[in-house]
């Protein structure tokens, strides 16, 4: 009895050694960059620097939180970029107008997002259309919605409630707002993720949704809950975007799900769904953070931040397929051994 | 007669939805049935339905290409750099064709070799030659297009433009090459049950790379037609296409889970497509809200016949069903 449980406890060690490996990967490739761009941008290293990348990762992580929702399902939120713009102008927009409204704004784009990321749900369970294409039609839906909403107008920063404008510039112990927020959604969302039931269910669901089945897990409540929680805190984040931007426009945030989506697979979130974590989401977002800051550094042109970005993501799901294959060719030797004991 | 009508339903039902659009239009503009403006219209979407037809083959065979718009606007650019550097056009497409072929067969070797997910490789590949799009043209563009690059644009066949010929001609040789080939074949089993394609000896990986590469080719062309149409090429060439492109694919019944449609579905909804756009240009509705309508349809046409069913079954009766996937 001994001699399995002993192999089991290393063979085990393999396919969660090989994710810790992936996870150390990041951090490595994160510091590899720090060193880089210090060394041929000596202004790199600079405090003020660090800020302004951190601010950028800021918004990014938290919208990547989000996205990790929908993508531990095996799934995923193209619409994310749409959801944002049309909390923030939306939002935003009824705020000016109706000034009553503007102590209210947070709870609004929280709900409006959640119904928007539910709509997104129900295509997916119920109407049975594959994520990647109902939510390819829901940018576009809810772009539509925005611009159709705006009529080309602009909602200027002057509009805007008083404390959300202050929020954008404010500085909370030398580090931008956003930052800590930013920290302490991607802490609640870890948290849920790895205490509540419902997170452990996501990660059950995600790595094996015919096992989660025949175990008894509602696979709809799962799947719509993830969509609601990720329009949710898209909305949310939409609307810090949009005190951020200051004038917003029908276009805010569009192609956003890009960085989100780059960030999540980055960050070591396995696009088959079912492993990955919310901080590695984090840490993916400030990977693209710093290399957006460094390259404008260096005086390169934007145009290689998306050649990057996409070998990045190409880079990033290559190294998951490895992954995945030490992490099943561990479990299934460990199950065969199991058998046989 | 109703066993060919059964067989061609999807097909008949397009059929039906562009003649209604194509009233609804008429309705809204004395100038829609215009012959010259019907054509001029054609031709507008001739960029998108030539790589609709390159899109088809990737989705029969349960795959997906969403970088097609970045291999166009590589193309597009490509051609104007050369037409620029004073490159014969009769020399130019082979070498800009080989090359787009050349970025959808990395796309196929990283999902057939490579094992990656197609989603995830073509939205990485989406940004990376866009990025190369913008590399290759600059800030500002390329213009100054000499006059063989644009002759295709300028001339008609009769009434019709020759890009539309082209296109048509595309889209016949995708047809024959899905119906009659061992590619096709091989495509529509691999889409199936890629497993039972496996097993049964079906070169799987070639097949798919195969696939992939048609892609990349039919977006070159379809950067060629760009070229000839608007006489210059920037990075941002058709950004954001895909959603009309994919629309397109889907509305024409082709599964996106692979394993069947036709070529005459997708010709078809890309009409229906085009008819509708240019009714709503017609109406004056702005791009974007454009975009809205497309989208609405591309959820309505794979969302629609599982609505249907849900509403005879009964909301009330449902129950999750076993995932198909693990």
């Amino acid at each position: 009895m001994s001699t399995p449980l002993l192999q089991r406890f290393k063979l085990s060690g393999g396919g969660g050694s090989a994710l810790k490996v992936r996870v150390i990967g990041v951090l490595a490739f994160q510091l590899l960059l720090v060193v880089i761009f210090g060394v041929l941008a000596p202004r790199f290293l600079s405090w003020d620097n660090a800020q302004s990348i951190l601010f950028t990762a800021a918004i990014l992580a938290m919208a990547a939180a989000g996205q990790t929702l929908v993508v531990l399902t095996g799934n995923l939120d193209l619409s994310v970029g749409s959801i944002m713009g049309l909390c923030a102008y939306v939002v935003f927009d009824v705020a000016s107008q109706h000034t009553w409204l503007m102590g209210l704004t947070v709870p609004f784009a929280i709900l409006l997002g959640a119904a928007l990321g539910a709509i997104n749900g129900l295509l997916v369970t119920y109407l049975k259309i594959p994520a990647m294409v109902a939510t390819l039609g829901t940018l576009s839906v809810y772009r539509g919605m925005v611009s159709f909403y705006a009529n080309a107008m602009e909602v200027t920063s002057g509009e805007l409630p008083g404390w959300i404008r202050d929020l954008a510039t404010a500085r909370w112990l030398g580090l931008s707002s956003y930052v800590w927020i930013a920290a302490g959604l991607v802490a609640l969302v870890g948290l849920v993720l790895s205490r509540l039931p419902w997170g452990r269910k996501l990660y059950a669901y995600g790595s094996n949704p015919r096992a989660a089945y025949y175990y008894g897990l509602n696979e709809n409540r799962i799947l719509i809950g993830a969509y609601v929680a990720a329009g949710a805190i898209a909305g949310f984040v939409g609307l810090l975007l949009g005190a951020q931007v200051g004038n917003i426009n029908s276009l805010v945030a569009s192609g956003f799900e890009m960085q989100v989506l780059a960030a999540v697979v980055i960050g070591g979130v396995s696009i088959w769904g079912g492993s990955g974590s919310v901080y590695g989401a984090a840490l993916g977002a400030i990977v693209l953070a710093t290399i957006n800051n460094g390259l404008v550094l260096l005086g390169v042109q934007e145009f290689y931040r998306l050649l990057f970005q996409g070998v990045a993501i190409v880079a990033a799901v290559a190294v998951d397929a490895l992954v995945q294959k030490r992490v099943l060719s561990a479990t299934s030797r460990r199950s065969i051994l199991e058998v046989a004991a | 007669m109703t066993r060919i009508a059964r067989k061609f339903s999807a097909e008949l039902l397009l059929v039906v939805l562009i003649v209604l659009a194509g009233l609804w239009s008429a309705q809204l503009s004395p100038y829609f049935l215009d012959l010259n403006n019907l054509m001029n219209s054609a031709a507008f979407f001739v960029v998108f339905g030539l790589m609709a037809f390159g899109l088809f083959p990737v989705v029969v065979q349960g795959e997906i290409d969403i970088s097609l718009a970045s291999t166009l606007a590589v193309a597009s650019v490509l051609f104007a750099k050369l037409s620029v550097s004073g490159v014969p056009v009769l020399v130019a497409l082979p070498i800009v064709l080989v090359v787009t072929g050349g970025l959808g067969a990395i796309n196929g070797l990283l999902v057939a070799y490579g094992g990656l997910p197609s989603l995830a490789v073509t939205l990485g590949t989406l940004g990376a030659y866009r990025g190369i799009a913008y590399l290759l043209a600059g800030d500002a563009g390329v213009t100054g297009l000499t006059d063989d690059y644009t002759l295709l644009g300028q001339s008609w066949v009769g009434v019709v433009p020759s890009t539309v010929v082209l296109f048509l001609v595309f889209a016949l040789v995708i047809g024959v090459l899905m119906e009659t080939t061992k590619f096709g074949r091989y495509s529509y089993a691999l889409g199936a049950n890629p497993a039972a394609s496996r097993t049964a000896a079906a070169p799987v990986r070639q097949t798919r790379v195969a696939a992939y590469a048609l892609a990349g080719v039919a977006a070159g062309l379809a950067g060629f037609v760009w070229v000839n149409q608007y006489q210059s090429a920037r990075g941002d060439n058709a950004d954001g296409a895909i959603l009309f492109v994919l629309t397109a694919v889907v509305l024409g019944g082709v599964s996106i889970k692979g394993g069947s449609g036709r070529a005459l579905g997708v010709l078809l909804s890309t009409v229906l497509l085009a008819t509708i756009q240019t009714g709503m240009k017609l109406a004056n509705v702005p791009g974007t809200s454009q975009t809205l309508v497309v989208g609405l349809l591309l959820i309505a046409a794979i969302g629609g016949p599982t609505l249907v069913q849900l509403i005879r079954n009964g909301v009330g009766k449902l129950r999750p069903a076993a995932p198909a996937r693990g």
